[in-house]
């Protein structure tokens, strides 16, 4: 329950009414203080005052002073008269109740439109600037468009001049040629008789009887000149060959075509597969310092399997894969190795590894691929899975589309292909 | 801050003409405000217009058809009363055309098996000493010199060795013709790499690599003793040489810079100024760049060996006409800061370049 603030006093004029409502020992701010038309709250809790007033009041230019324990509110009376009394006098709780309720409400209503009116006195500022920031930079551009112009314009005019100029220097020069041509003629009938020396004297002889501008001499000077001029241009060069050669690479190709990241890594992995040996060295120990070498072990594989001795080259094959198990070639020879002895399951399994060794697919392992396709492709063939053996047949066969036996021997699988399913 | 930026040179478009077919280069007709733009036809045949600068507009005076697609063309090698044209076509024939009389060629020569890419002509226009003499550039990977005197073979031909694979030659220039005896032919390659050809002792000078194909090589003048050579390539990256100081094992010093997103397709010297030079980009772009020269342009390294010094490139404008690559340009010689570009939207563009005389 608030506490009744009863303790006022008021007084009035025709206009305004002044009201004076002690608060000792509160702070009092503005939000504290309520006021409509007709309805006047002020509120610190637990105190409360509250005044439903005898006639409208203007409350937007009514005014509350905040002085030192006492609240001084200046009311202007929406009509002028003279008030019995500050607040209505036979107000019941319902009549108060709804009186309170409108004033709030039109309270809120007012805030409202308030609000509503900054914003659009705000936008409109905000689109003044904006125009006059766009009228600035239009000015600014105007300016340097119209210094643009002016050079355009400047600069149009000189070449016009120019032009001008050229055109008359040529007919200038036309009709000089035709005057020259006239006293070469002369000149050179008196070169016959004359000697190189004496050529001085027929130039000297047209300076003085021409009556045409001092150019001419100059121009028959350089046509004199420049015939001799012409007499001694070098003779064409004897012809020679000069051979180059272009900037090698390991790939060559220039950067716009390579695949260098692809190309690393090929690189990269061929280098780790160089460095990588078994820790396994307990059993190895007895061998040769040049058995533990798998790249001697994979050439005398290699020679094993020329002379036919295929046990035998998958052993060294073994040792060498024992040594480093990231050589692609070794499995790859194993690989034909199994083939030959008819061993077809590990042939597949030996040319399957060595295509994932020889990731990523490059040009430089393209003849490793396509070996390790077509011997797989064998073994699907010989072990009657045909359609394996085709599809390696035919990756093969795009790595290499050139390559005429590769196709022979796919065309014999499709066809047998054909057969069986023809049989079934 | 803006009035600052308009004391830089500025790229002004004068005139801009569509043409009906695809240009691939234009070059002014030399003494005159002429100029010649070359190219393919839609059926697949070689065109030459000649065109004229008037008032505001380009003029077609001459309209010529030939039967192979052309590629490139030169004045460089004749003389400025004759002003023959030499020409490379798709078929790899070098013709010389005299441009009153363009049915029968003056000279013509199969000298190449593929599409002859670039060509270039030193000796002639009052330019510098020693016969007229033309190189062209093929795809076929060799570089031959030709003498308009000599019918049918090279004067020199540079050629991989056999059995070398061989690499697409795209861009070669003259240089160093000082004299009489020496000449000296650059060329670049599509792998990078630039080969710098003796003619006076018939060998290979220099070479070096640069990684990405060379578009465009020009030295920043043909006549004098070489001072500086410009290679442009793939990936908006050039390259200015130092050619005045060649260490034995360094060659020659040089400074790269990164400008455009995209192919630097050409690189021009200003002819009246050898320090200034524009090149031109595949996303439609002309950038002008001021070399300057290092405080010392040589120095001693450990062993006493001379080797040059590079100096610094600065851009002083760039501009974007197109949105096709600007495949051809070329500096008037007569008039300071007029050029003509070619780009592959079919449009060739007039452009007068200001303030060259404050740079």
């Amino acid at each position: 329950m608030p506490v009744w603030l009863r303790e006022y006093s008021w007084r009035q004029t025709g206009s305004a009414v002044y009201l004076m409502l002690p608060l000792r020992g509160v702070r009092v701010t503005s939000a504290n203080i309520f006021c409509t038309e007709q309805y006047l709250k002020v509120s610190i809790p637990p105190f409360l005052f509250e005044a439903i007033l005898y006639a409208p009041i203007d409350d937007t230019n009514s005014t509350a002073k905040i002085g030192n324990g006492i609240i001084f509110f200046t009311l202007y009376k929406k009509e002028v008269a003279m008030w019995d009394s500050l607040t209505l006098a036979n107000a019941n709780k319902e009549q108060l109740q709804y009186l309170r309720e409108n004033a709030v409400l039109k309270a809120h209503e007012k805030a409202k439109e308030e609000t509503e009116e900054k914003k659009i006195t705000k936008q409109e500022h905000k689109k003044y600037a904006l125009e006059a920031t766009m009228k600035l930079e239009e000015a600014e551009r105007k300016r340097i468009e119209d210094l643009k112009e002016k050079e355009r314009q400047k600069v149009t005019k000189e070449l016009e001049l120019w032009k001008k100029q050229q055109n008359d220097a040529e007919k200038q020069k036309r009709v000089q040629k035709e005057g020259e041509l006239h006293q070469e003629v002369e000149q050179l009938k008196e070169k016959k008789n004359e000697k190189m020396n004496k050529t001085r004297i027929p130039n000297e002889g047209t300076s003085k009887t021409r009556l045409k501008p001092t150019k001419g001499c100059h121009g028959s000077y350089s046509m004199f000149s420049q015939n001799l001029k012409e007499e001694q241009l070098p003779a064409p060069r004897s012809a020679a060959t000069i051979k180059i050669n272009f900037t090698s690479r390991v790939f060559p190709t220039a950067l716009r075509e390579s695949r260098i990241a692809e190309e690393e890594e090929w690189l990269r992995k061929q280098r780790e597969a160089r460095r990588t040996i078994s820790a396994d060295l307990s059993e190895l120990e007895d061998l040769k310092e040049e058995e533990k070498n798998p790249d001697w072990l994979k050439d005398k594989g290699n020679k094993m399997f020329a002379t036919g001795n295929y046990l035998a080259a998958v052993n060294a094959y073994n040792l060498a894969v024992r040594l480093n198990s990231k050589l692609p070639l070794l499995y790859l020879n194993r690989a034909a190795c199994h083939l030959k002895l008819r061993n077809l399951h590990k042939a597949i399994e030996d040319s399957s590894k060595a295509l994932e060794l020889l990731t990523p697919p490059v040009p430089d392992n393209e003849n490793a691929r396509v070996k390790a396709y077509v011997r797989r492709g064998t073994a699907f063939c010989q072990l009657e899975l045909y359609t394996e053996g085709l599809q390696d047949y035919e990756a093969a066969l795009k790595i290499d589309p050139k390559n005429k036996s590769i196709e022979k021997d796919a065309e014999k699988i499709r066809h047998l292909i054909q057969g069986k399913t023809q049989d079934s | 801050a803006a009035a600052a930026g308009l004391e830089r040179p500025q790229l002004v478009a004068h005139v801009q003409q569509a043409v009906p077919y695809t240009l691939f280069d234009c070059k002014w007709v030399p003494r005159s405000a002429r100029l010649l733009c070359l190219g393919s036809a839609a059926r697949g045949t070689g065109l030459l217009q000649l065109y004229e600068l008037r008032g505001g507009r380009l003029a077609l005076l001459r309209e010529i058809e030939k039967a192979k697609p052309l590629k490139c063309g030169t004045f460089g090698a004749t003389s400025l009363q004759q002003r023959y044209l030499a020409t490379g076509d798709f078929g790899g024939n070098l013709n010389i055309w005299n441009l009153e009389a363009p049915e029968i060629p003056v000279y013509s020569v199969k000298g190449h098996k593929e599409i002859i890419n670039s060509i270039d002509g030193v000796g002639g226009l009052g330019i510098g000493e020693g016969a007229p003499e033309i190189v062209t550039g093929s795809r076929d990977g060799t570089v031959k010199v030709w003498d308009p005197r000599q019918k049918d073979t090279p004067v020199a031909n540079m050629e991989p060795v056999q059995g070398e694979s061989k690499r697409d030659c795209w861009t070669v220039a003259f240089g160093n013709a000082y004299n009489q005896e020496e000449r000296v032919v650059c060329a670049g390659y599509d792998n990078g790499d630039i080969k710098l050809f003796d003619l006076k002792t018939m060998s290979l000078r220099w070479e070096t690599n640069i990684k990405n194909g060379v578009c465009s090589v020009e030295f920043d003048r043909k006549d004098v003793n070489m001072n500086k050579l410009v290679a442009t390539s793939l990936e908006g990256k050039f390259h200015v040489f130092d050619m005045r100081t060649q260490h034995p094992t360094k060659g020659f010093a040089s400074v790269s810079e990164k400008a455009q997103k995209s192919t630097i397709w050409q690189v021009r010297h200003l002819p009246q100024n050898r320090d200034i030079f524009m090149t031109s980009g595949g996303a439609g772009s002309l950038h002008l760049w001021k070399y300057e020269y290092p405080a010392q342009r040589s120095k001693k390294d450990s062993e006493g060996a001379e080797m040059g010094v590079a100096g610094s490139v600065s851009l002083l404008q760039n501009v974007t006409l197109s949105t096709q690559p600007i495949s051809s340009l070329d500096w008037s010689p007569d008039k300071k800061g007029l050029c003509v570009c070619g780009a592959f939207d079919q449009t060739v563009r007039v452009l007068i370049v200001t303030k060259l005389n404050k740079v």
